[in-house]
């Protein structure tokens, strides 16, 4: 059934296709229609779950923590200094080896005080060890939920989709809206065999000395390892069941260009609509969007760029003291494979918009740019 | 716990930080790996005391009011509490943790309280239930001889007490000044000891003399010698059994019996221990101008510390780093004393150093009498031949009075020396209970080793710090006017008190400190003991930490 939707009701949608078990949320914005949404499904009866107010993040997450250790399917919202007061329990969910899966509303992180989207909280959790996918429509917002508890489930690690604020989030679209029945086909009912059970009672998250700590953090990295080719496999599985296929990255118009510029969230929609102008001028250029950051698809993007000639990479993010997030990721993914130069720009922070008149502001910089520089290319800063 | 789970490979493990075994053991999981235990230790001052009296045990007994069962606890180990509480050196206090916070507990006031309780309810005193077939003789009836009379009788023996004087109480009796111990006290307590039953006394017969030392040891299953020292050493200096020169225990003796009239003349008594102090202080009493002249320093006198300060306060002068060379006699009358200067020199085998003669320093005093109270020594004629004896005292083999001889054991000043009286009771009551172990074929108990404790170990938090309370006294401007005991005793009020400063070091007293601490309610409440629910306990030690005394100690899980 398709539906004119914004973008935090889809997620509510695409959890409710999911049938979780245990919601358990605190409202921040541009996250808050997320749950209020939720609740009412919970109320009403459309979702068969447990819907647990809380009194921050933290608790959200760490009730989270408790039902998905016992075996339920746990979800939550949030955004920006919401994550930040998780950031304890995010680890934990690591650690824990739970698959949570966590929405999180892309909002530039106070001070000073900025309710509009930027990555920087979700990039500030980049090493905790969630596997971080950064979606571009509502229709994929939705999609991504049932996908995610389905890797999650398999791999054993939580999973944090990423939207942009107002973009996305307060934007409607038409979406597709998932049917509970076909999802259920398409991911399983959760059903651990490790999990909180009286009868036989484990105690979980105790002490591990030096002799075997190393050897849980390697189980993690080879689970991250693992999920690269499962988030492949359940984007295929999806596209089967429901006609709409998702891969690691998304090349537009790449095959034979010159400069590809490499992008993410909802800046990738914009970019392509500047990559079809600037071909009917002739130009060879395309475009890369990166979903999934981690585990990050090394192979996938080095595969698409290093046909390249130049490759300019634009961060809604900064990492104060080096440069962008996804600038330095590529530049890792490509080092020792080709010569090319590498460009980063930093655009649309704190929520200003990135228009195509702004790209194609990068894409004639990146084509006229011969080498990265030696400082930030910072686009529209008032100097 | 029941052992350390091993892994070859990470791929043994469970992806998830858990236990491999499930936890049906312990329901707060593995998050404890110390839990605290209760673990009642022995307070400092029960180790102090020679007796070894269950000290924090009657203080916590007094507090709750529970006075019989303090006064039995005493009874335990000290037949005389109404005399030790009068005159005990109180080793005990000496040990007492509260000592290094603010003033020790004032244990010496509360065990007089207790003991004069005790005399005041004879029904107190129970008879013995059982009859044994043994009988024993007890030679002398000081603090040794009456203690070990005590406990045989109430073990059920039948005990004869042999004294040489008409009444008993030996040392205790002439030994012992009025204003320190008034005769109608110890009238009270030898009453008291006798009425627990069984004891047949032999007043007035002198062993050795009366009857014959092998008719005891034929007649009777076992005998305890507590026969004390009864003569002053000598000075060994001229002229020194001239008129006018007294052994220090034949005054005392007179004075006791009231055989001393008034006289203001000049007296110089020789000696720095407590006999020295009841002579000087007695002849104080009697008019004399005294002055104590003491061939070490005040620091070395062996006289226990407030008898010097009392004496002090009553006006006896001191003369430290002297002792007399020569006695100057004025016809068959002492009239001068010449004494030697000395200074102290290196420490001898017990870290006392030994006063050294000054050469060619000498003073001399004119002195109506002198009194020598360098030591006292046993009288051994009549026994001499039936035990080993040393330094006319009598040897003991280990810790229980055992002479070696079959049958024949002894204690007190005899064997020690002169010792304090609380000694002397320990060495009665340890004698006692070993002779009811010979006749029972029992083995001796191990001897308990002294555990570490200090005010490290109490919470001074929940103490305020508090003055410690005084007997009531009379002041010395009063005392020296006659023999009045000096020292009063407590009333309740006092008693309530003091007895409240107890740290009750080590042992719990059930103040609920650790169940109202513990953050998991774990801790329950039982009549008289707590009990840990360890299916709940998580082992954080917050009832280890908050426990003002101590009374709880941590064990490690799994070992």
């Amino acid at each position: 059934m398709k539906k004119v939707v914004m973008g935090n009701h889809a997620v509510s949608y695409g959890v409710r296709a999911s049938e979780a078990k245990v919601i358990s949320a605190y409202p921040i914005t541009p996250q808050t229609h997320v749950v209020e949404l939720l609740s009412e499904l919970v109320a009403n009866g459309e979702i068969d779950a447990k819907f647990i107010k809380v009194e921050s993040e933290h608790s959200a997450m760490a009730a989270c923590v408790g039902a998905s250790a016992a075996g339920s399917r746990a979800f939550t919202a949030t955004s920006s200094q919401g994550l930040l007061l998780m950031t304890e329990m995010l680890h934990w969910a690591v650690g824990a080896r739970l698959p949570i899966v966590l929405t999180n509303v892309n909002r530039a992180i106070g001070p000073p005080w900025s309710i509009w989207t930027d990555q920087n909280d979700s990039l500030s959790m980049r090493d905790v060890g969630w596997i971080q996918i950064y979606c571009e429509s509502n229709q994929e917002t939705q999609d991504a939920i049932p996908q995610a508890f389905k890797i999650a489930e398999e791999v054993q690690l939580p999973v944090m989709l990423v939207l942009d604020a107002f973009f996305l989030s307060h934007t409607y679209e038409i979406v597709d809206l998932l049917d509970v029945e076909k999802v259920r086909e398409f991911l399983p009912p959760y059903n651990p065999e490790l999990k909180i059970d009286p009868a036989d009672p484990h105690s979980f998250g105790n002490l591990a000395s030096a002799d075997y700590y190393m050897e849980l953090r390697y189980m993690i990295e080879e689970a991250m390892d693992e999920a690269r080719g499962i988030i492949k496999r359940v984007g295929r599985e999806f596209g089967e069941h429901f006609g709409r296929h998702y891969g690691m990255v998304v090349p537009y118009r790449c095959d034979d260009a010159d400069v590809i510029l490499v992008t993410s969230g909802t800046v990738a929609s914009t970019t392509r609509a500047v990559i079809d102008e600037m071909r009917d001028e002739g130009i060879k250029i395309g475009a890369l969007k990166i979903r999934v950051l981690r585990p990050f698809p090394f192979k996938e993007v080095s595969e698409v760029l290093c046909s390249a000639k130049k490759v300019a990479v634009l961060d809604r993010n900064i990492s104060f003291g080096n440069h962008g997030i996804f600038y330095q990721e590529v530049k890792s993914a490509l080092y020792g494979k080709t010569d090319i130069p590498i460009l980063g720009y930093i655009l649309g922070l704190g929520g200003r918009d990135v228009t195509p008149k702004v790209i194609r502001e990068v894409a004639d910089k990146a084509i006229k740019d011969k080498n990265p520089e030696p400082y930030i290319n910072w686009i529209g800063v008032k100097k | 716990m029941s052992k350390q789970t091993k892994f070859e490979s990470y791929r043994e493990m469970p992806i998830r930080a858990m236990t491999v075994d499930n936890m049906l053991w312990n329901e707060t999981g593995s998050w404890r790996n110390v839990k605290p235990v209760y673990d009642n230790k022995v307070s400092p001052c029960i180790y102090g005391c020679p007796a070894g009296e269950n000290i924090q045990h009657y203080i916590q007994l007094v507090i709750d009011r529970k006075y019989k069962e303090a006064w039995e606890t005493i009874i335990e180990t000290n037949p005389m509490p109404a005399v030790t509480g009068r005159v005990c050196s109180h080793p005990c206090m000496d040990k007492c943790t509260r000592g290094d916070y603010d003033e020790t507990v004032n244990i010496n006031a509360i065990e007089r309280a207790l003991g004069d309780m005790g005399l005041d309810n004879p029904e107190w005193m129970t008879k013995p239930e059982k009859s044994k077939k043994e009988k024993i003789a007890v030679v002398g009836s000081g603090p040794a001889g009456l203690t070990s009379a005590f406990y045989l009788a109430r073990t059920g023996y039948s005990v004869t007490l042999y004294e040489a004087g008409e009444t008993l109480g030996g040392v205790l009796r002439w030994g012992i000044p009025e204003y320190r111990l008034p005769d109608s006290v110890l009238d009270r307590v030898v009453e008291f000891i006798l009425s627990s039953g069984k004891i047949k006394v032999e007043a007035g017969t002198t062993v050795g003399k009366d009857i014959e030392f092998k008719k005891l040891r034929n007649n009777f299953d076992a005998v305890f010698l507590g026969v004390g020292l009864m003569k002053s050493r000598q000075l060994g200096i001229p002229n020194e059994d001239c008129k006018g020169v007294e052994p220090g225990l034949d005054y005392l003796r007179k004075v006791n019996s009231g055989q001393v009239s008034s006289s203001s003349d000049k007296a110089v008594v020789i000696g720095g221990g407590n006999t020295a102090m009841d002579v000087a202080r007695s002849a104080l009493r009697k008019g004399s101008d005294v002055t104590v002249v003491y061939r070490r320093t005040r620091t070395e006198m062996p006289a226990i510390a407030s008898e010097i300060e009392e004496a002090e306060k009553e006006g006896i002068k001191f003369r430290f780093l002297a002792s007399p060379k020569d006695i100057v006699t004025d016809g068959d009358k002492l009239s001068k004393v010449i004494f030697q200067e000395m200074e102290l020199g290196e420490p001898d085998e017990t870290g006392r150093r030994s006063p050294v003669p000054l050469e060619g320093k000498t003073f001399t005093m004119d002195v109506d009498r002198l009194f020598t109270a360098i030591g006292e020594k046993g009288d051994l004629d009549g026994f001499k031949s039936e035990v080993d004896t040393e330094w006319e005292l009598i040897k003991v083999k280990g810790e229980f009075g055992e002479t070696g001889k079959k049958k024949i054991f002894a204690g007190g000043d005899i064997v020690t020396g002169a010792a304090s009286v609380v000694e002397a009771v320990a060495a009665g009551r340890r004698a006692a209970e070993k002779i009811d172990r010979v006749f029972n074929n029992e083995k001796d108990p191990p001897i308990e080793q002294e555990i570490d404790f200090g005010i490290e170990n109490i919470n001074t938090d929940y103490f305020p710090k508090s003055k410690r309370v005084l007997k009531p006294r009379i002041p010395a401007s009063e005392a020296i006017k006659g023999f009045e005991e000096i020292f009063k005793g407590f009333d309740e009020q006092m008693l309530q008190k003091e007895a409240d400063r107890c740290f009750s070091c080590g042992v719990c007293n059930y103040c609920d400190n650790c169940w109202i601490y513990c953050p998991d309610a774990s801790i329950i409440r039982k009549d008289d003991e707590y009990e840990i629910d360890f299916d709940f306990c998580k082992g954080c030690l917050v009832c280890v930490e908050e426990c003002p005394r101590s009374a709880l100690s941590i064990e490690e899980e799994g070992k």
